[in-house]
C-alpha cells in the first residue's frame, strides 16, 4: 500500500470554466509527490513539493493566484507537519513569498518555533535567503476581478461564497512508513488584513502522526478551527474508524455544530486513504500502487495510470 | 446550577521571590472571575475578567510584565472561546495593548474571523477604539532581558531556571451550564519576532465545548502545539476520564512523545476540575461552592473560605 500521496485543490463551488484546470492541477501535484516517494524521498519532501506546485499554479488559492484581502493585498498562510516527530512549521499572514509552504518547512527545520507571522515571517525569510517576490507577481486578473466584485455594495451574498473555501493540501506516507501533511492558502476573499484562518494552526489546518495518519483540510476556515477538524478526524481514527468513516463523522459534526462545510484528504499509517467533502465540490487526486485516482464532484472516482502516455 | 472558575498564572520554575505574588495574583483573579459568575453573568465574561486581572498584574507574563522578544519588544498572543457556540477569537503578535484577551473577545464578537495577527490585529484594535498602552515593559523585565541575551538557548533554560515567566489563563462554568476559556501570554523570552506559540491557537492554547468542558494550557508552547494539548485533554474527558485523569494522561503523553513540560487547568461541563502540571511549579486558584482552592508546588492544595 505504500507509498501514497493524496492532494486536494480546495472545496467549494469551482466555476465550470475552471474545473478542468483544477483537476489537471491536482493530478500534476499528486504525480509530482508520488515521483518523489518512489525515488525514496520522505513524506515531508513529497507533501511540500506537491503543495508548492499548486502554490505556483495560478488556478489555486495559494501562493500565486491567492484571493485578495480587503485592501487588495495577498496574505498567505501555510503549514507542514512531520508525523514522525510531530514537528511542524507554519507561517501566517505572510506576504511576497512565492512558496509559503517552503518557508513553513524552514520554520520547522531552522527555528525552535512552530509558527512565525506577518513581518516576523518576512524577516525570517530574508535571513534564510528566500527571495521576496513583487506582490504583483502573485496577483492574477481573476483574483483582482473577484476582489472588486465583492467590494461592490450590491454584491450578491450567495455569489460571494463562490470559491470562498479555497486551500490546497497534501498528505503522504513514504516507503519507510513516515507520514506528513502540508496545507497552504491565500485565505478568504476580502478578508480583514491580518486575518489568520485554520491553515497555519496545528490540529486545524493539518495534523500528522506516524501512529495514526495525516489530514489536510479545506473549506470554511473559521468552522474548521472551531471543531479542530484535522485533530478530530485523527481522534476518530485512533478510536478505530477508517479514514473514510472518520472523515464523514468529523465533517457531519462540523456541519451540525457550527454549520460549516468543507473537505479533507486523509491517509492512515497503512496507506488507506480518503478524499471526502460536504461542500458541492472538492478537487482531489491520489497516487498509489502505480494508479492515479481523482475526482471533483460527489461520487467521482476516476483512475488512470500514474505514468502518463501523452 | 453551581458555578466554578479555575485560573492559572503559568507553569515554570517560579522563583521564591515571585512565589507569594504569584499566588496572591491567581487568588485575586479567581475571586474576580467568581464575582462575575455570582451575579449570573456568563462564563465568557468571567474568564475575560479573570485573565484581565492577570494581564494587569506585572507578576505575570501577559500584558503588563510580558517577556520581550529578540528585538526587545512585547508581542502578545491571546485566545478566548465560548463553549456553547464554539465561537472563538484570538490575536497573535499584537503590540501596544494592555489587555489582549479583550481584543480577542472583540475579534470573536465583532468580526467574521477567529484570528487576527500583527499589524492587522493592531489596526482592528485602533478601529474599535482600544486604548494604546505604552507602559507594558517593566523595569525588572528589561533587566532580565538584557541579562538573558547571554543565554544561547532560551527555551531550554526557560522552564527550568528562574528566567522568565509564562502564560496566564482561566476556565469557567456559569449558572446556565456554559463553559468558556481564555489564555494570554507574552511568549518565550528572546523569541523570534513574529513567533506565535500555542496560546492563540484553538485546540492548543485553549478549548471550550459545553459537551465536554474547558481547558487553558501553559508551558512550552511548541510542545503544546505538537500534541494540541487542550483538545487532547478534552478528548480524554469525552472518553470518560475524570478531570485529573484526562489532564495527567495528556501531560504525560506530551512529556513522553515530545519531551515537553507544562500545565493546564481543566473544568469539565459537570464541574469536575483540576490544575495539573509537570513543571516545578504552577500558580493556580479556583473557586467552587464558596471555597477558594489554590496551590503552587506539586501536590499542594490549600483551601480557605471565600470572604
Amino acid at each position: 500500500m505504500l507509498p501514497v500521496v493524496v492532494v486536494h485543490g480546495g472545496a467549494g463551488h469551482i466555476p465550470k470554466e475552471r474545473t478542468e484546470e483544477s483537476t489537471i492541477g491536482v493530478k500534476e501535484a499528486a504525480r509530482t509527490g508520488y515521483a518523489i516517494l518512489q525515488r525514496g524521498g520522505s513524506a515531508v519532501d513529497a507533501v511540500v513539493e506537491a503543495v508548492a506546485l499548486m502554490e505556483t499554479n495560478p488556478r489555486f488559492n495559494a501562493g500565486r493566484g491567492s484571493v485578495l484581502n480587503i485592501k487588495g493585498e495577498v496574505e498567505m498562510d501555510a503549514l507542514v507537519m512531520d508525523g514522525r516527530t510531530l514537528d511542524s512549521g507554519a507561517v501566517s499572514a505572510v506576504r511576497r513569498i512565492a512558496n509559503p509552504v517552503q518557508l513553513a518547512r524552514l520554520v520547522m527545520e531552522k527555528t525552535k518555533h512552530l509558527c512565525l507571522t506577518a513581518e516576523g515571517a518576512s524577516k525570517f525569510a530574508r535571513s534564510m535567503g528566500v527571495p521576496e517576490v513583487p506582490e504583483e507577481s502573485l496577483i492574477t486578473d481573476y483574483a483582482k476581478m473577484r476582489w472588486k466584485k465583492n467590494l461592490e455594495p450590491d454584491a450578491n451574498p450567495v455569489e460571494c461564497q463562490m470559491g470562498k473555501m479555497g486551500t490546497v493540501g497534501a498528505v503522504a506516507v513514504d516507503m519507510d512508513g513516515n507520514i506528513a501533511c502540508a496545507t497552504s492558502t491565500g485565505g478568504m476573499i476580502n478578508k480583514m488584513e491580518g486575518r489568520v484562518g485554520d491553515t497555519p494552526c496545528v490540529g486545524c489546518g493539518g495534523y500528522a502522526d506516524n501512529k495514526i495518519g495525516a489530514v489536510s483540510p479545506t473549506g470554511h476556515g473559521e468552522a474548521i478551527m472551531k471543531v479542530t477538524l484535522s485533530r478530530l478526524v485523527l481522534f476518530h481514527m485512533e478510536q478505530g474508524k477508517t479514514p473514510e468513516e472518520a472523515s464523514d463523522l468529523a465533517l457531519a459534526y462540523m456541519k451540525e455544530r457550527v454549520d460549516g462545510l468543507g473537505g479533507v484528504v486523509v491517509v492512515d499509517h497503512n496507506g488507506t486513504w480518503a478524499a471526502r467533502f460536504s461542500s458541492l465540490q472538492m478537487s482531489w487526486a491520489a497516487a498509489q500502487q502505480g494508479k492515479l485516482h481523482f475526482g471533483l464532484f460527489h461520487g467521482d472516482h476516476f483512475t488512470e495510470p500514474v505514468e502518463e502516455h501523452t | 446550577m453551581k458555578t466554578v472558575i479555575v485560573v492559572h498564572g503559568g507553569a515554570w520554575s517560579i522563583p521564591d521571590a515571585l512565589a507569594e505574588s504569584s499566588v496572591a495574583g491567581v487568588k485575586a483573579a479567581a475571586r474576580a472571575g467568581d464575582a462575575v459568575l455570582r451575579t449570573g453573568r456568563s462564563a465568557i465574561d468571567a474568564v475575560e475578567t479573570a485573565v484581565r486581572c492577570l494581564e494587569d498584574d506585572p507578576t505575570f507574563d501577559a500584558g503588563h510584565g510580558s517577556v520581550l522578544n529578540i528585538s526587545g519588544e512585547v508581542e502578545l498572543d491571546s485566545i478566548i472561546m465560548d463553549g456553547e457556540t464554539l465561537a472563538a477569537g484570538a490575536v497573535a503578535s499584537v503590540r501596544n495593548i494592555a489587555n489582549p484577551v479583550s481584543l480577542a473577545r472583540a475579534v470573536m464578537e465583532k468580526t467574521d474571523h477567529v484570528m487576527l495577527t500583527d499589524r492587522g490585529a493592531s489596526m482592528f484594535a485602533e478601529h474599535i477604539g482600544t486604548p494604546v498602552a505604552h507602559d507594558l515593559v517593566t523595569e525588572l523585565e528589561r533587566k532580565e532581558w538584557e541579562h538573558s541575551k547571554s543565554y544561547p538557548d532560551g527555551v531550554k533554560k526557560f522552564f527550568n531556571t528562574q528566567w522568565g515567566h509564562d502564560t496566564v489563563g482561566a476556565v469557567a462554568l456559569d449558572s446556565s451550564g456554559n463553559v468558556a476559556c481564555a489564555t494570554s501570554t507574552g511568549g518565550i523570552r528572546n523569541k523570534m519576532v513574529g513567533r506565535v506559540g500555542d496560546s492563540p491557537i484553538i485546540g492548543s492554547g485553549g478549548y471550550a465545548d459545553n459537551r465536554s468542558g474547558a481547558v487553558s494550557c501553559t508551558g512550552h508552547g511548541e510542545s503544546i502545539l505538537k500534541v494540541t494539548l487542550a483538545r487532547l485533554i478534552l478528548f480524554h474527558v469525552e472518553q470518560g476520564k475524570s478531570a485529573v485523569g484526562a489532564a495527567e494522561a495528556s501531560l504525560q503523553y506530551m512529556s513522553q512523545r515530545v519531551k515537553g513540560c507544562g500545565g493546564a487547568v481543566l473544568l469539565s461541563s459537570t464541574g469536575d476540575w483540576t490544575a495539573s502540571f509537570t513543571t516545578p511549579r504552577m500558580a493556580w486558584a479556583s473557586v467552587k461552592e464558596d471555597i477558594l482552592h489554590y496551590g503552587l508546588n506539586p501536590k499542594e492544595h490549600f483551601t480557605e473560605m471565600l470572604k
